[in-house]
């Protein structure tokens, strides 16, 4: 075992991880650990640490590599890595290749078998198929998500660079000048906020994707105050105030006691829902309103009930649809999905967390 | 070198400012390495501090381009006072010029605005450059902002370029709002700040405020970090701990009830919904603790 070998393995592991270690971060890294004394644990994981990885959403998958190799901690090190280990001031990072045994790695050969089941990004995680590790790390990452998504939606509304020009107050302002035009105005164009109402499938056939978008949902209605969600699975129910607080993934279940959702027998019903939201909360809808339904569309071979989706598009600006499955299963057995989008401004697969956070990015 | 990390980190608590060993380690290195350290956490854990301090500790001038939406080269880098080149024009306008004459005249060092970034690399000492709210800006500004912060030169048209004669300590900060390019990041030496520990964030209390008793800061760092477990709309940052700290001073309280707490919440939490509920809580156990309100049991 030598130096660079080793630590060649663990960048190989981190971008097995799904981080990207580029070629000049290694370089960075080597140079940096010249620097440090590696006895003092913290000295040393900050050192891989903000050498490394550059976004604290990559920080659970980093520690996981950092303890399977470095896990021994600072005691074994002492014990074996005397001064003779590191020749302290090497002038190259290649010459620390020449360092026998330097770094402290403990057992590294034993763990690499182990290392198949953490390859993959939680990100990129099929949600019905995601474990209860995935979605604590998924679970972590909300805020950051949130907050990215809350920032864009905002963005977009700040075209107005290249905004005309407004001649009546720039020749009034020119007066003070002697007639000549210093300050140029600009037309300010009005924002408009984003208005959003959410309709979310929370039946069990759904279960793990309906968890994030109410997740997700709660935590944009955050940073923005004009968003209303309602769920469904039978009848639909206005559920903005429970997703005001609490851990993001018992919000399902709060909404399930505390929402009247079903009616009968409990099947999903798409066609009900549409029904019952223009009947009860068409007013929640205008000409600015953006609607995001969240659901896979199996509609149980119930009544389409089109028409009322007709008249939601007619009444607000924009409806996107969220679906869990992936696009060739749209339409096949019970999924009204082919029949839905044509209504829709754009409907997207979000099979994963990543794909759900694209597509929100996209609106 | 733990020397110089050590001694890094006791300028920096001369300065104001108490890090742990991490933080110190990665100023270190971006001391050692000449390498931006881009700090990322959220609002108020001491970003924009890290720079400050480390420019009092080092005693170098602070210079910070704070970015916003919309923010351009006109307004980070420089800019030709075209207001004074006008006048300028006119007020040689009656005399017999030679107009090369003026021309070279309005383009000269005189006419030149210098904004953040020309300040920090036109400087004649180093400086502490510290780009704050780096996540604000579009990425062509970055882009260019990149160029800047591997070269370190500028070029201006029609002056020809401006190489740094000292590297300065580049500080960025961001709150995540959106992905920072890749090149970028790469560039840069990571530090991500938190929520300081309890301890930490005691000792900061008595740097920070003095008169603070040391009870009274444990107990308020204490029930600081006991609300930041509540979920909250806006956790209360180290600087909004500190502001209630003095508060509590300030009203000539010496210790902290339930009483004194109901009175000066709003310094710590700003949102109505978050005050409304910590209220709740107090009211509903009468102490400090927050936990949630107990579920009536029937049985009782």
């Amino acid at each position: 075992m030598n130096f660079l070998n080793n630590l060649q393995g663990f960048f190989g592991d981190l971008r097995r991880e799904g981080i990207p270690v580029t070629t000049s971060q290694t370089r960075d890294c080597c140079q940096a650990l010249l620097l440090i004394d590696w006895l003092n644990p913290d000295c040393f994981y900050i050192t891989l640490y903000s050498t490394l990885i550059k976004d604290y959403s990559f920080e659970a998958a980093f520690n996981s590599v950092y303890y399977r190799y470095f896990s021994s901690g600072p005691e074994i090190l002492a014990g074996r890595q005397p001064e003779q280990a590191l020749p302290a001031p090497l002038p190259r990072a290649e010459t620390a290749a020449m360092a026998p045994d330097a770094l402290p790695i403990h057992g590294m050969a034993s763990l690499r078998g182990g290392l198949s089941q953490a390859l993959r990004n939680p990100l990129d995680e099929t949600l019905s198929l995601a474990s209860l590790e995935d979605v604590q790390k998924m679970e972590a990452l909300f805020p950051l998500i949130s907050r990215r998504l809350a920032s864009k939606m905002i963005k977009k509304n700040r075209r107005d660079d290249n905004s005309a020009i407004n001649y009546r107050s720039t020749m009034r302002k020119s007066m003070a000048t002697g007639g000549m035009p210093l300050n140029i105005m600009t037309v300010k164009r009005r924002r408009e906020k984003p208005v959003i109402v959410a309709i979310c499938d929370v039946s069990g056939s759904v279960m793990t994707f309906s968890c994030f978008a109410l997740a997700m949902l709660a935590s944009m209605q955050r940073f923005m105050r004009q968003l209303r969600t309602f769920g469904f699975i039978e009848e639909v129910d206005e559920i903005t105030p429970w997703l005001s607080s609490g851990d993001p993934l018992t919000l399902r279940t709060t909404v399930l006691r505390k929402a009247r959702l079903i009616s009968s027998r409990g099947y999903t019903n798409y066609g009900k829902t549409f029904t019952g939201f223009m009947r009860r909360y068409s007013s929640s809808l205008n000409h600015k309103t953006t609607v995001l339904i969240f659901g896979d569309a199996r509609n149980n071979w119930f009544n389409d009930e089109i028409q009322a989706l007709q008249q939601i598009k007619t009444r607000c600006r924009k409806i996107y649809w969220f679906n869990p499955e992936p696009e060739s299963s749209w339409g096949q057995g019970d999924s009204r999905m082919q029949v839905y989008s044509k209504y829709c401004q754009a409907s997207f697969s979000c099979p994963n967390l990543n794909t759900l956070q694209e597509a929100i990015g996209k609106l | 070198m733990q020397d110089k990390i050590n001694g890094l980190r006791e300028g920096m608590f001369k300065a104001g400012y108490i890090c742990d060993d991490r933080t110190a380690t990665v100023l270190y290195l971006g001391e050692a390495l000449h390498k931006p350290i881009l700090v990322e956490g959220p609002a108020g854990v001491g970003k924009t501090g890290v720079a400050q301090a480390f420019s009092v500790m080092k005693n170098l001038p602070l210079v910070r381009l704070q970015c916003y939406d919309g923010i351009d080269e006109a307004k980070a880098l420089y800019e030709w006072n075209y207001k004074r080149q006008l006048l300028h024009i006119q007020a040689v306008g009656s005399h017999n010029v030679d107009p090369r004459d003026v021309e070279q005249d309005i383009f000269s060092e005189q006419y030149l605005l210098r904004r953040p970034l020309l300040q920090a690399i036109s400087s004649s000492q180093p400086t502490v450059l510290l780009i704050d709210e780096i996540d604000k800006v579009d990425f062509e500004f970055e882009a260019m902002l990149l160029e800047l912060l591997s070269e370190f030169q500028m070029s201006i048209p029609e002056l020809g370029t401006v190489k740094a004669i000292h590297m300065p300590y580049v500080f960025l900060t961001s709150n995540a709002t959106r992905e920072l390019s890749e090149a970028l990041k790469r560039r840069c030496l990571y530090l991500h700040l938190n929520f300081p520990t309890l301890d930490l964030e005691e000792q900061i209390l008595r740097l920070k405020v003095p008169g603070l008793t040391d009870q009274l800061a444990e107990k308020i760092a204490t029930v600081a970090h006991r609300i930041r477990q509540v979920d909250l709309k806006k956790a209360p940052s180290i600087a909004e701990t500190i502001d209630w700290a003095m508060a509590i001073i300030e009203l000539g309280l010496d210790d902290l009830d339930h009483a004194v707490a109901l009175q000066t919440l709003n310094v710590l939490v700003k949102h109505r919904e978050d005050l409304e509920k910590l209220e709740g809580m107090i009211y509903a156990r009468n102490d400090l603790n927050f936990q949630p309100r107990p579920v009536n049991n029937r049985a009782w």
